[in-house]
């Protein structure tokens, strides 16, 4: 007999008991299969941006041109976003509710939220002048804070990521 | 496969890991992380920082020799900014490990699809130490025009499925009956 879940009170209820959200929740293996690749992408996000940012910080690969960097690794940093995204939503619906109510969820979209801020910045106004420092092993400050607060907001968001795993039971 | 796994977990009990993983249950450093509330998330936020750069990097150098990705540079070039980072970042993800490790030894140690994951660490390890060797010999003979053949482009694929592998049984410790 299927387990008869109650009336969602609010859109977050009728997201986790849709019957996507209720087939990744009661199955065995999709949440732990979703969590697996949505972790595979987001290190694919992480490891391309922090190879980018450090040639920002003038720490790695400085004998690349900034554009030929950017052109390497900036269609697998989209690739794994798209993946973590849509795996990301999927475990979302299977306990929309709860993470809603988790602060280190609300401030993990916060700081995703920021780091597209600080990418379109640095795309829409650092990144206009690039063919003056393109191949300067010395950065100028817009695009070195560019690459700080992008490290340190995908550490963010990787941190609260984990704590979420860590605190799903605490805040009801 | 959960027959297996099962199986191995249940041969593992038996075995003097258990003991081991008691005695570190009895360690101040085991008190210390299980204690502190953040002590297994930042060593799990470190891990996961250490496979970023070892993965990325290794993603590069394949995307590379398969001509998908800095293709203006030679491979040599290109081995010189990623191999280190690969290197460095899995002993930045063993230390992180370790940490893990001495957190929840049970968890880890008596643990089947740990141990299959540790068995993928090992051959992926050696397969990226032979094929960075073979990789590094056939350019120096092949020089400026060398054009990567089939079956190293192939192992470079590989080596990204063994890291997925690698980082699928990373997650799935936490979902397998000890």
């Amino acid at each position: 007999m299927a387990f008869a879940y109650p009336e969602p009170t609010n859109i977050w209820e009728s997201i986790e008991y849709s019957s996507l959200g209720t087939s990744i929740a009661e199955s065995l293996w999709a949440f732990p299969t979703l969590e697996t690749i949505h972790v595979i992408a987001l290190v694919t996000v992480f490891g391309t941006i922090a190879i980018m940012d450090l040639r920002l910080l003038g720490l790695a690969g400085n004998k690349w041109t900034v554009l030929e960097m950017s052109k390497d690794t900036l269609k697998w940093t989209w690739a794994g976003f798209v993946l973590a995204a849509i795996t990301g939503t999927l475990l979302f619906t299977s306990k929309a509710s709860t993470y809603m109510v988790n602060p280190y969820f609300l401030i993990k979209m916060g700081l995703l939220a920021l780091a597209g801020l600080n990418m379109a910045y640095f795309h829409f106004v650092t990144y206009k002048t690039v063919n003056e420092w393109d191949a300067s092993p010395v950065m100028p400050s817009g695009a070195k804070f560019a690459a700080v607060t992008s490290l340190v907001l995908w550490i963010g968001v990787v941190f609260c990521g984990r704590a979420i795993g860590f605190t799903l039971g605490i805040y009801y | 496969m959960g027959d297996f796994f099962y199986g191995l977990t249940d041969w593992l009990r038996t075995t003097v890991l258990l003991d081991w993983a008691f005695w570190i249950e009895t360690t101040g450093f085991n008190r210390l992380l299980v204690e502190n509330f953040w002590g297994v998330p930042i060593a799990q936020v470190l891990h996961i920082i250490g496979i970023g750069a070892a993965f990325a990097a290794t993603l590069m150098m394949t995307l590379r020799v398969n001509n998908l990705a800095g293709t203006a540079r030679s491979i040599p070039e290109v081995s010189a900014r990623y191999i280190p980072w690969i290197w460095w970042g899995l002993l930045w993800i063993i230390v992180s490990g370790l940490l893990m490790l001495w957190a929840e030894p049970v968890r880890n140690m008596v643990n089947g699809v740990f141990w299959v994951k540790m068995a993928l660490l090992v051959v992926t390890v050696l397969v990226t130490l032979a094929y960075q060797k073979s990789v590094s010999a056939a350019a120096t003979v092949g020089g400026a025009g060398w054009n990567v053949g089939g079956g190293m482009r192939l192992t470079g694929w590989f080596i990204i499925i063994l890291w997925c592998l690698i980082m699928a049984h990373g997650r799935w410790i936490a979902y397998a009956p000890v």
